[in-house]
């Protein structure tokens, strides 16, 4: 089998690109629990760092700084990454500047808040 | 603000309680009011009616409104609740105080149980008070939403101090003017310091939170509170020392004023929020600001009038009922379908968020028993008022039966959260 793969070897970028997507696509799953609409959507995730080296930094807001539920939130977004990388190393950074408005929700988000 | 304060968080033993003791008042205050219908239509100083007014205030509105500020104030003030235990120890002696001070209402004993049971309430407030105010002293940065909510537990102290004074007069006569002045100024400290502070308050947090709306103009509530309390402050020194016939007018256009700033400030809420859909929650907060109007129009007519028909009496009991069961249970019942299920919610699956498929806090209850419910407060608030108005007992008791059975659903429904199972699946595999 392993003498048949002809597919070219990726390149370290090209796997964190690859991972990075895989993240996003775990984020986007993470719900706010109030709003309903995951937090990709709601436009909460301002960066997205992975350094191929099994550290990601997410550095992200709220929908509002007085949200009860950002610590729940936070450990959803840490927690649901190491299910899928389990030794991975996962900092969330909370920022409220800029803060997030409504031109931050994707198109789709936009649709499920019936706006 | 921080935007940790779930770090701050109370412990759920402290809130749970409020809202099912709230619930179980509710239920009793539907049921006397159902036994009490010929009272209603009658003289609003009632024995009976002051006796449900009070398990009204405190067992039931009072206790929600405990339990949720026990809950709110990590994210209004920045910080942890003083003392747990003292809040623990509060809710205990505050329940008996309610239960003692209300029967000595029902059964007229004035000059004997009241006094103890006022007194016992007195201490209970006390403690309530004490805990807040030592849990403001800790915020960094107090804003004008704790300021709301720390000034009316002042009015609520005064209230107190008032109330515990009337009861001693019952048996020691000091005071010099007749109960029913004092009891009008009680009232008004109550409601309007008390209550509408907490309601602006806490508010003006809740509803831009749930309805994402954002740049609102705060300059509003700080108009708000200053009018309010400044005519409040007037109002009740004028009440007690002066008596002037003209300053209640002055007094009532001050306060109507900041109301009308609220009500602006919720406006631009409203109208610049990003949820369209407003779930049963939010309505119920909606209607509760919109019938702000109706007691403070009401209290411009019986100013207005030198009349002392039954009709004018009735329109006095109307005014409190439009302001207990319009405006405050109104965005009591709002707020325990936006806070209780959080609160459960964050009980039952903190640790699980991320690792498992977790249910929504608003499957904890039924949505279909909430939307039956609101409907029919709605219709029972509407057929009270008119029963009262047009004093027609037949629309009274048709309205006391639906507010029955709205308290039964109220209250299955804050069993459902608070006895929720833990309840997770698995999350689905990612490639």
């Amino acid at each position: 089998m392993g003498l048949l793969n002809t597919t070219p070897k990726k390149t370290t970028e090209e796997i964190t690109e690859v991972e990075i997507d895989i993240i996003e696509n775990i984020l986007s799953h993470v719900m706010d629990p109030e709003i309903e609409i995951d937090i990709v959507n709601l436009g909460l995730i301002y960066e997205l760092d992975y350094d191929g080296k099994k550290t990601v930094d997410v550095e992200m807001t709220l929908s509002t700084p007085a949200c009860p539920l950002s610590d729940a939130i936070v450990a959803s977004v840490k927690e649901s990454i190491k299910q899928k990388y389990e030794d991975f190393k996962v900092n969330v950074k909370l920022v409220f500047e800029p803060q997030w408005h409504a031109g931050m929700i994707t198109e789709a988000g936009k649709l499920m808040l019936g706006m | 603000m921080n935007g940790l304060q779930t770090a701050n968080a109370p412990s759920s033993k402290i809130v749970v309680p409020h809202f099912i003791a709230g619930g179980i008042s509710f239920l009793v205050v539907a049921l006397l009011l159902a036994l009490s219908t010929p009272e209603l239509v009658g003289t609003y100083y009632d024995n009976k009616l002051i006796a449900i007014t009070h398990i009204a205030i405190l067992g039931w509105a009072s206790m929600m409104v405990f339990g949720a500020l026990y809950q709110l104030i990590p994210v209004v003030y920045e910080t942890s609740l003083y003392s747990e235990k003292l809040g623990q120890v509060t809710f205990w002696l505050f329940a008996i105080s309610i239960l003692a001070l209300s029967y000595s209402f029902w059964v007229a004993s004035f000059t004997n149980l009241l006094i103890y049971s006022s007194i016992l309430m007195f201490f209970s407030l006390l403690l309530f008070i004490i805990n807040l105010h030592l849990t403001y002293r800790k915020t960094k940065k107090p804003n004008i939403q704790s300021k709301f909510i720390n000034t009316g537990i002042y009015w609520l102290a005064a209230t107190e101090l008032l109330g515990t004074l009337i009861a001693l007069n019952f048996k020691y006569n000091f005071l010099t003017d007749i109960h029913l002045h004092y009891l009008k100024i009680h009232a008004h400290l109550g409601l309007v310091g008390w209550f509408l502070l907490l309601i602006i308050g806490a508010a003006s947090i809740l509803i831009p939170m749930f309805m994402i709306s954002h740049k609102l103009n705060e300059k509003k509530l700080s108009y708000a509170y200053y009018f309010i309390n400044i005519g409040l402050l007037a109002l009740s020194l004028d009440w007690l020392f002066l008596q002037s016939k003209i300053g209640v007018y002055i007094y009532w256009l001050i306060i109507g004023v900041g109301i009308l700033f609220f009500l602006s400030y919720v406006k631009d809420a409203y109208t610049g929020r990003l949820r369209r859909k407003l779930d049963v929650g939010l309505k119920y907060t909606v209607i509760s600001v919109i019938v702000l109007i109706v007691p403070l129009i009401t209290a411009l007519y019986l100013l207005l009038t030198n009349d002392t028909t039954p009709f004018i009496s009735r329109l006095g009991t109307f005014y409190g009922f439009s302001i207990i069961f319009g405006v405050i249970s109104m965005l009591i019942f709002g707020q325990t379908y936006k806070t209780l299920p959080f609160i459960i919610w964050l009980d039952r699956y903190q640790n699980y968020v991320g690792k498992y498929k977790t249910p929504l806090p608003r499957e904890l209850y039924s949505e279909k028993l909430a939307d039956y419910q609101y409907y029919g407060y709605l219709i029972a608030v509407f057929l009270l008022s008119i029963g009262i108005l047009i004093k027609q007992s037949i629309i009274l008791q048709t309205g006391s039966i639906l507010l029955i059975i709205v308290a039964l659903l109220n209250f299955i429904n804050i069993l459902l959260m608070v006895l929720h199972k833990t309840k997770v699946e698995e999350l689905p595999k990612y490639k």
